[in-house]
């Protein structure tokens, strides 16, 4: 039955989790800027990003430090991204390889696999949980997770770091350059290689907090990136592939539509309305609401 | 006057098709050598690994006596030897201040005061200091050529200036301008160009020598009037016939 405050709370959860769907989808779209290649396997980033947090908080900081656990959640995934990218993502922009890019997206997917049966064999299909003790939050009259909250506010602080890596440092100046010309970037001085293992490890490390961040709320368990994966591309298609702003906007669009067609049409079918909203967007804006080829930032 | 850069023997090829075969020049330091030829000579693929994009199949490419060959093009150009593109690459995004920082990135994060400052210098000399802050894809076809060449300036290390069809298609104004910034720069720095253009006239007064690439061979060498009257080039530009 719709009421005002079902209405309003449903529109406060659906922002708090589309911010977080962000997080993932500017992973994706940034590392596709860059490096030119869908990285499958972002999903499984987000599963380690997860379980880092567990680790973290129930076997060395205990859920009163839970907030400290979380970038070091993200620095161990830019870590971990930054020895993979040149191990085998690398090699595919080396070598003689015609296609590249599509051979390096098949590398990842072959890394989704290895990544996923690697955390099922060391830690069990089964699901796990940090917890968490923060109290919920009263917005009003309107109680909202703590959990939620505290995730949501943590995802804005890690989305404008990022904003200001981009905007306002050489490297992020270097890497919007190389969103739009690979050659015309690498032919100024600037080493394009590098620059790909550090934006995959800034990319994934971004799904890795994203992980971290929603580890109370989703659980921990092998699969648990397939979804935000999943939320992580529609939103790139509604919002434009490269764009920040359009991930920002895109993922609350998202998140804002699936909630309130669960609480409002029917719960079991939360997923269609996503899917719904990216036909609608194709149809009208096939390159996103505000996506242009090339573009970062 | 001691040669900067040299191209020894050198050939690409791409499958069955000889791009370049066996191409061997030398420019003199602070020299201006203009590249010519008919469409399909060869001049970008020989512009494309001087400077790193592609590797040759073989021969030796040299910058002041090192060895540039097989290098990464950010390694050529960090060396100083930078390039534009016939189709321009300007990072239409960036702000065109930030297209002219672009270069001293190579420098490294330190530079940052040093570059901001060169950035206005060059920002005024193409008159572009009001549109500083502007996306450069909202600069016209001729600003971006010239924005385009300006960036290379910024290099304070740059020693060799690889200019590929900078007048293609913009306004005599602007192509003005780009002129003035390559004779100032040759003048002032003692900097060395290669230019690739059609414009002959352009090139006869820019140019101190002249290099005629057809069919990815060099065919001549000389000043633009020395060259133009040779058969081989008459013939290379408008058919055996006429030659």
């Amino acid at each position: 039955m719709f009421t005002t405050e079902l209405f309003v709370q449903t529109l406060i959860a659906g922002v708090t989790i589309g911010v977080l769907y962000a997080l993932m989808a500017l992973g994706i779209t940034f590392i596709y800027s860059i490096v030119k290649m869908i990285n499958w396997a972002m999903g499984e980033f987000y599963m380690i990003g997860s379980y880092l947090q567990y680790m973290l908080v129930v076997s060395l900081l205990g859920p009163d430090l839970w907030y400290l656990a979380i970038p070091i959640a993200g620095l161990g995934v830019f870590i971990l991204g930054a020895i993979v990218e040149p191990i085998l993502i690398k090699p595919m922009f080396t070598h003689s390889i015609e296609r590249k890019d599509d051979y390096a997206t098949v590398v990842t997917i072959a890394l989704l696999l290895l990544l996923r049966n690697l955390a099922t064999g060391l830690g069990g299909p089964y699901q796990r949980t940090p917890g968490s003790n923060l109290p919920t939050v009263m917005l009003g009259p309107l109680p909202q997770s703590g959990a939620r909250v505290a995730a949501f506010v943590f995802a804005l602080v890690a989305i404008a770091l990022f904003y200001l890596l981009l905007r306002k440092t050489w490297f992020g100046l270097a890497l919007r350059a190389a969103a739009q010309s690979r050659v015309g970037v690498e032919t100024a001085g600037v080493n394009i290689l590098r620059l790909d293992q550090m934006a995959f490890g800034i990319g994934v490390a971004l799904a890795g907090i994203a992980g971290a961040l929603l580890a109370p709320v989703f659980l921990v368990f092998p699969t648990n990136g397939v979804v935000t994966t999943v939320k992580g591309f529609e939103i790139i298609v509604i919002g434009g592939l490269g764009s920040i702003p359009g991930a920002l906007i895109a993922g609350v669009l998202l998140g804002v539509v699936e909630s309130l067609g669960a609480a409002f049409i029917s719960s079991p079918y939360q997923n269609v309305y996503g899917f719904l909203l990216v036909i609608a967007i194709l149809l009208v804006r096939p390159t996103g609401l505000f996506g242009e080829r090339g573009r970062l930032v | 006057m001691a040669a900067l850069l040299e191209t020894e023997g050198l050939t690409k090829r791409f499958g069955g098709l000889t791009a370049t075969e066996d191409v061997s020049i030398s420019v003199n330091a602070g020299e201006i050598r203009g590249l010519i030829g008919p469409n399909g000579a060869g001049k970008t693929t020989l512009v494309n690994l001087i400077t790193g994009i592609y590797p040759p199949s073989a021969g030796e490419i040299r910058l002041a006596g090192a060895r540039l060959t097989g290098l990464p093009p950010h390694l050529v150009a960090r060396r100083g030897l930078l390039r534009t593109f016939q189709v321009c690459r300007l990072f239409g995004n960036l702000s065109v201040r930030e297209n002219l920082l672009l270069p001293y990135l190579a420098r490294g994060a330190v530079a940052l005061t040093e570059g901001a400052a060169r950035a206005r210098d060059l920002l005024q000399l193409t008159k572009l200091t009001r549109l500083a802050d502007a996306p450069a894809k909202e600069l016209s076809g001729g600003q971006r050529a010239l924005l385009q060449v300006a960036s290379g300036f910024m290099l304070p290390e740059l020693r060799c200036y690889v200019l590929d069809e900078p007048f293609a298609g913009i306004n005599p104004v602007i192509k003005e301008e780009i002129i003035e910034l390559i004779i100032e720069a040759n003048r002032s720095r003692g900097l060395t160009f290669v230019i690739v253009s059609h414009e002959m006239a352009i090139m006869r007064r820019l140019c101190h020598s002249i290099s005629v690439l057809a069919q990815g061979r060099v065919v001549s060498e000389g000043t633009l009037d020395e060259v133009a009257g040779r058969h081989e080039v008459i013939a290379a530009y408008l058919g055996k016939g006429w030659a």
